[in-house]
């Protein structure tokens, strides 16, 4: 891990902190949020010893980051949004989005467009992660309830 | 059930308001209303209105409507309705005692405002740091986040509409940070920029958005899409404005 790469997991799990306080989230609940911050970048970081492609990696570590806050949304029984809104803000593309921003006022149309494509290849990895999580958990939560319906 | 009926609605009303998905609001509407005693139950909601119809097993029909404007992300609140919406149909509560729980749940403790400033500037230096900022950048970001907060603060009074906000608090984030560079504190704009458009890109907008539209909620998912997308344009929008009119040139 390089330098930036720790400094990197330090902020995200403050920013993700951060963002937890100032949604409102309390006690074992605010931690878990902290915790997802923590664990979203370091395993984006860890993915890269392995996996160049970072809308791969986006990928990854959304589905098993979606995946942590559902358990948790179980553990903690709280809605699943409180985690996964909180724990996935280390990925949020905002110094792409930004870079996108400033080459369509430089001009430089050729940057502009990479940049603008690389945002929604990041966005659109982010979301499949987020769907295939939030679907597998519907089949999942749904077959152990007609489990349990049977054995009533 | 009459009354029972409005509590179910006023439930519903503020988990939308304090940032739950709309499948999650239709249910526990839809589960309240069975444990009040509904033999059927319509409920069509959306990020901004709500339409249920109860009919109960003396054929009578009862319908409300509500319009919801404003959003307020608030989980300490949200967990609260769950729970409650959890309980009645669990153990079916006395009115009064619903009654009291809604309302410590509306009124929970929010974290001290002045915790809420020193997270929003942290957040703008932390991601300062997180996209590859000096610590300088940091500072300046700390700084410019604690003004921006203490802009949204007077914004949220005067100005209803939350992507005019968050167009606002760019121009403001903006400026602050050409000033910075005007006056030599850091050589580019770019890293405390970022660190202070990460609170307000509409991340939580989209991720909702996204589960709204694939649990088959697909009008309410549409409308949160393109409240993200707009909320995305406004942020353009401001850091243009103050790009274009100070005449700066990156």
């Amino acid at each position: 891990m390089t330098q930036l790469e720790i400094i990197q997991i330090l902020a995200g799990f403050i920013g993700s902190m951060g963002f937890a306080v100032l949604f409102n989230i309390r006690g074992k609940r605010l931690i878990a949020a902290a915790i997802g911050g923590l664990l979203s970048w370091l395993l984006f970081v860890v993915l890269g010893t392995y996996i160049t492609s970072e809308p791969v990696r986006y990928f990854i570590v959304a589905l098993i980051i979606s995946t942590y806050a559902e358990v948790m949304a179980r553990l903690l029984k709280s809605p699943t949004t409180t985690f996964i809104t909180t724990s996935l803000i280390p990925l949020i593309p905002g110094g792409s989005l930004y870079y996108t921003m400033a080459h369509i006022f430089q001009g430089n149309m050729d940057t502009f467009l990479q940049k603008a494509i690389y945002t929604l290849q990041l966005t659109s990895a982010l979301a499949l992660g987020i769907i295939v999580s939030t679907a597998l958990a519907k089949i999942f939560y749904g077959e152990i309830k007609n489990i349990k319906k049977m054995h009533q | 059930m009459e009354k029972l009926f409005c509590y179910a609605m006023d439930i519903g009303e503020q988990m939308l308001i304090s940032g739950a998905e709309v499948h999650r609001v239709e249910e526990s509407i839809s589960r309240m209303c069975h444990a009040f005693g509904a033999i059927r139950v319509d409920v069509f909601i959306i990020t901004t209105s709500m339409v249920v119809t109860v009919h109960t097993s003396d054929n009578k029909t009862y319908t409300q409507t509500r319009r919801v404007t404003s959003t307020n992300t608030n989980y300490e609140k949200l967990h609260r309705l769950n729970q409650l919406s959890r309980e009645i149909c669990e153990k079916h509560p006395a009115e009064q005692e619903i009654e009291k729980e809604l309302n410590d749940a509306v009124n929970c403790n929010k974290f001290p405002v002045w915790l809420e400033f020193v997270c929003y500037s942290v957040i703008a230096g932390a991601f300062t740091l997180f996209f590859g900022g000096k610590i300088m950048d940091a500072l300046v970001s700390l700084m410019v986040g604690g003004v921006v907060r203490l802009g949204t603060i007077f914004f949220d009074k005067i100005i209803s509409n939350n992507i005019f906000r968050k167009f606002f608090s760019t121009v403001m984030a903006t400026f602050l940070a050409f000033f910075a560079v005007e006056f030599r504190w850091i050589e580019n704009v770019d890293m405390v920029i970022i660190g202070n458009i990460m609170p307000l890109i509409p991340g939580i907008g989209l991720t909702n958005a996204l589960r709204d539209l694939f649990t088959g909620d697909s009008i309410a998912g549409l409308l949160r899409t393109i409240e993200a997308v707009l909320t995305a344009l406004a942020i353009a929008a401001g850091y243009f404005l103050i790009a274009v009119l100070g005449g700066f040139a990156i």
